[in-house]
């Protein structure tokens, strides 16, 4: 499993690291007891620093989201928080936050953004 | 771009460790006229690794010099290591590592030889670490030193400050003449030997910065302006247009007014949004490279 880490995003490395597992639990990509790449292979793949990932994975334990398992490392946990809807609105925030930030600098009007955010969503599905 | 008051962000106090591997308090250093540094304070924790950024002839060189002991300041306080850079000993300097501006060889060695003579002076020289990377970085040991490449050299120089596995790195430019391949891996080696190790690493190039770092110094003028987690500055900076001027105090970092609005930088845990005037917009998190733009021009 690769995390999709952009230094050069507005958005600090360690929160990059988390809402994508957030995200990847939440799709059901990531099951309870899979695994997550180690921190000092997660720093060498991507050229930052362990500290950072070490910062991520303890704040997902926090949350109740991932274990640490003696001799495995980091693992999904077996029960997960309830996520209601107002929650999983919540974790897609940062990416739509993101998305709107672009469109502003692209002087997207917001009707034409608002479409092609359906647009996508749709597309989906297919 | 007008700048408010320097902001030292925590302030120097809210470090509770006396034992900080760099400490600077108020140094002055001047060249006739010219004023290199004024007032520039800095203290960082064990284990952080820093980028030092700022224009050309910000001070960061300057700065590096005072805190190795190379260049006297005219006032202020240093310690390195916990002991004054000008009497340091041979325990400290044994934990030590910096690599400066430009290399600094001896030219009529080769490769080996020149590792070899550096190691021979450190009890805890990884001469097997080092063969390693010499091999990792297509270093070729059996070269003389006056026929490397620039590039070549700062690996060299970078080998030479590594190969004792240092406590303390000081990194002057050290990358500025190596490929983005060549940069990257250096950038693990950061991590490679000593867990605990930090890092000052003054650079102009931000997107290597911003892989490793964990706290930032922005200098301009000879003062040290931001010190901060990076993370924390990342989540907390904006920038935002405003159709007028914002009150000048704590939490405003900069603002530049054209005919038509404000363009200003705010810090948002001492100026929350809300505080915002009506009709500001574009309330934007920035990027390092962001960040230095909006804050040194």
């Amino acid at each position: 499993m690769l995390f999709d880490i952009n230094p050069s995003a507005a958005v600090p490395i360690y929160r990059q690291i988390i809402e994508q597992v957030r995200r990847m639990v939440a799709g059901g990509l990531l099951k309870p007891g899979d695994e997550l790449p180690s921190v000092r292979r997660v720093a060498a793949q991507h050229a930052v620093n362990p500290m950072t990932v070490s910062k991520a994975y303890s704040l997902l334990e926090a949350e109740g989201l991932a274990m640490r398992q003696r001799g495995v490392g980091m693992v999904i946990a077996q029960r997960q928080p309830v996520r209601e809807l107002p929650d999983r609105l919540e974790l897609l925030r940062p990416s739509l936050q993101a998305a709107a930030q672009h469109a502003r600098q692209l002087e997207i009007p917001v009707r034409d953004a608002l479409a092609l955010f359906k647009n996508e969503l749709q597309g989906d599905k297919q | 771009m007008t700048m408010t008051q320097p902001q030292l962000n925590p302030p120097l106090a809210a470090w509770p460790d006396a034992d900080d591997p760099v400490v600077l308090e108020d140094v002055t250093l001047a060249y006739g006229a010219t004023i290199a540094l004024a007032d520039a304070s800095l203290r960082l924790p064990t284990g952080a690794v820093v980028g030092l950024a700022g224009s050309n002839g910000a001070g960061k060189s300057s700065l590096i010099r005072c805190l190795l002991g190379l260049t006297l300041p005219q006032s202020g306080r240093i310690r390195l290591l916990g002991e004054d850079p000008l009497e340091l000993s041979d325990a400290a300097r044994a934990r030590l590592g910096y690599v400066p501006q430009t290399p600094e060889l001896i030219e009529w060695m080769k490769v080996e030889q020149h590792l070899d003579y550096i190691g021979a002076f450190y009890p805890g020289w990884d001469a097997a670490r080092v063969a390693h990377w010499c091999r990792e970085w297509s270093l070729d040991p059996r070269q003389k030193v006056v026929g490397l490449s620039l590039g070549q050299k700062q690996k060299l120089s970078l080998l030479l400050a590594l190969g004792h596995a240092p406590q303390l790195l000081v990194l002057d430019e050290p990358v500025a003449s190596l490929d983005p391949l060549m940069r990257r891996e250096f950038m693990r080696t950061l991590f490679d030997q000593a867990p605990e190790r930090t890092a000052l690493i003054s650079s102009h190039l931000l997107s290597d910065l911003e892989r490793v770092i964990t706290h930032l110094v922005l200098m301009k003028n000879g003062r040290v302006l931001l010190v901060d987690e990076w993370d924390a500055l990342n989540e907390n900076l904006r920038r935002v247009v405003s159709p007028t001027r914002l009150p000048s105090g704590p939490g405003v970092l900069a603002q530049r007014t054209s005919s038509e609005d404000t363009t200003a930088v705010i810090d948002t845990r001492q100026f929350p949004l809300s505080d915002l005037p009506s009709g500001a917009r574009q309330v934007m998190a920035m990027n390092l490279d962001e960040l230095f733009v909006e804050l040194m021009s």
